[in-house]
């Protein structure tokens, strides 16, 4: 119970330290989703009914995944930065909970993009999903690998070093990454290096969740998910956890 | 080891490593117990802050243990962490938040109850006189009034220790006497506080206790009695010189400094009736503006033993 308060706490700690820019961030968070919905439909012309289904579902991954591996690393390193990360951490909180608290703050924060990306590509492209039940805890579990890893590399990386990395991993997530389009587009390495990677199994689990007559995700690429889930997890309360 | 022992370091060293590797704590002892106001004294990269890291687990000791309310706080840092309440060096950022919503946010994540909280903070804002920005963005406030802050956030729910790195750092002359009164107000009410500080004469009439740190070790420890009573029996004259003239001390004096327009010096307590007649004519000369005689001060002490070292640390160094 005391976990809980304390996440929230800290939670509203970070919210409220970012008020200034919350209505901007979520401004900019939807312009993503919608974003990468529209630009990609005109990159394609019209696209044929699967192809649109395919965009439509991919864009709220691609929400999830620029919130959690750019955000959460850039408020990370900037904490680093002003100094306030090592007198968080003086304070008697156990410390996943600055990873929960965090994560909780973005997640929140990327929904309403989120919910609009999907609401945006069904009317554009004119397709109909099929939501599974285990939408919401699916989306939850790539909300919160995204922000693990982001996390994990703001923590081991130095804060300019770390805000490069995750600027060029948003393009290789926006382009090289088969999120918005099939992965039968890409190279056979780059289809390889996907098997391994997280962000494959994201969209393939978010498309389920959002249009499972027409999508399902495979054990192997759950299992490849959560494994990193659980690993960048684990890298990022360590990180948090070291001392000097 | 007594019962109200809160903090007992023994043979702590840190070496941090790397291509110019710093031995920054090398042996050290300290004891704060309950009750307590210990100040820290030392030089820029004496090794306090890294002792404060320490003892609140964000650096690993390479030797050397630290006891914390019981708590050994280096197999246990979680625990320790829970024992104790830290004001860094560095203002912590508070910019979105206001002083008092700052203050309630932390009193609660320290495990305090929203009505208590709410109450003590709003004590803290009265007794530093914080009213007139306690509710204003944090963008807004002075250096000063941030530092009262972070002060108010560290005391607003206590841990068994109390660490203050340098609070009265930017804090105007009016409101630092209302801090040192909150401090001494901690350990009365039962708290250790261990108190980093460069500021040794506003320090002198608040802790009980004092540690001299330098080169990562302890020079002197004791009551601010025992440590100036090599001194007693000496006083120090100061006299501020007007531009352009020059001053030759009497016989007794030591000249101790010199700078623009300001000379001091030491005299045996004996001849300071001579002295004090031989200063009054320098003011009637128009050679001097003003003249005072004070008691040697805890920081005479403080900077000639840190100057002792130094003389001896060359050596040292060559051979390291």
């Amino acid at each position: 119970m005391t976990a809980v308060r304390q996440t929230l706490l800290l939670a509203q700690w970070q919210f409220r330290r970012q008020s200034t820019f919350l209505p901007l961030l979520v401004v900019v968070q939807v312009f993503i989703a919608v974003a990468t919905v529209v630009g990609y439909g005109l990159l394609v012309g019209d696209p044929p009914p699967e192809v649109a289904l395919y965009l439509a579902t991919g864009a709220p991954t691609i929400t999830l995944i620029t919130v959690g591996l750019v955000m959460t690393p850039q408020l990370l390193a900037q904490s680093k930065t002003e100094g306030s990360l090592d007198w968080m951490r003086t304070l008697p909180v156990p410390r996943g909970l600055f990873l929960a608290s965090d994560l909780l703050v973005w997640t929140v924060l990327a929904l309403p993009g989120m919910v609009l990306g999907v609401l945006v590509g069904a009317a554009r492209f004119d397709i109909e999903l099929s939501i599974a039940p285990w939408l919401v805890p699916a989306t939850l579990l790539v909300s919160m690998t995204a922000a693990a890893v982001g996390y994990a590399l703001a923590s081991v990386l130095p804060p300019p070093l770390a805000s490069l990395v995750t600027q060029m991993l948003v393009f290789v997530v926006l382009l090289f990454s088969p999120v918005s389009y099939p992965a039968e587009r890409m190279p056979t390495w780059l289809q390889q290096v996907h098997e391994w990677a997280p962000i494959e199994p994201m969209a393939q689990l978010v498309r389920a969740g959002l249009a499972q007559d027409a999508f399902t995700i495979s054990g192997r690429s759950l299992l490849v998910l959560v494994v990193w889930c659980l690993v960048a997890t684990g890298a990022a309360a360590m990180a948090l956890r070291r001392r000097a | 080891m007594g019962q109200d022992e809160v903090l007992t370091v023994r043979g702590l060293r840190k070496r941090y490593r790397g291509r110019r590797g710093v031995q920054a704590n090398d042996g050290i002892d300290l004891d704060v117990r309950a009750g307590q106001v210990v100040g820290l004294l030392g030089h820029n990269g004496a090794g306090k802050t890294t002792l404060v890291n320490q003892v609140v687990g964000l650096v690993l000791p390479d030797e050397g243990t630290i006891v914390l309310d019981g708590i050994d706080a280096v197999a246990r840092p979680g625990q320790a962490r829970a024992r104790a309440s830290i004001q860094a060096q560095a203002n912590v950022p508070i910019t979105g938040l206001t002083p008092r919503l700052a203050i309630e946010l932390v009193g609660r994540l320290r495990g305090g109850e929203r009505s208590a909280v709410r109450t003590r903070a709003g004590e803290l804002i009265e007794a530093l006189d914080l009213g007139p920005w306690a509710d204003t963005r944090a963008e807004k406030v002075s250096g000063g009034i941030a530092r009262l802050t972070a002060f108010a956030m560290t005391v607003v729910q206590p841990g068994r220790l109390v660490v203050l790195d340098e609070p009265t750092n930017d804090v105007d002359p009016v409101r630092r006497r209302l801090l040192w009164q909150q401090i001494r107000r901690l350990a009365d009410e039962g708290a250790g506080v261990l108190l980093v500080t460069h500021n040794v004469r506003e320090a002198e009439r608040v802790v009980d206790r004092l540690a001299v740190l330098d080169h990562g070790v302890v020079l002197a420890a004791g009551t601010p009695a025992g440590l100036t009573a090599s001194r007693q029996g000496t006083l120090t004259v100061e006299l501020d010189l007007l531009p352009g003239a020059t001053v030759t001390w009497p016989d007794g004096v030591v000249a101790r400094g010199s700078s623009r327009l300001r000379e001091s010096g030491s005299v045996p307590a004996e001849d300071a009736a001579e002295v004090v007649r031989w200063a009054q004519r320098q003011v009637h000369q128009g050679a001097i503006e003003r003249y005072s005689l004070v008691p040697a001060s805890l920081e005479d002490v403080y900077v000639e033993l840190v100057e002792d070292e130094r003389r001896d640390a060359p050596a040292e160094e060559v051979a390291a």
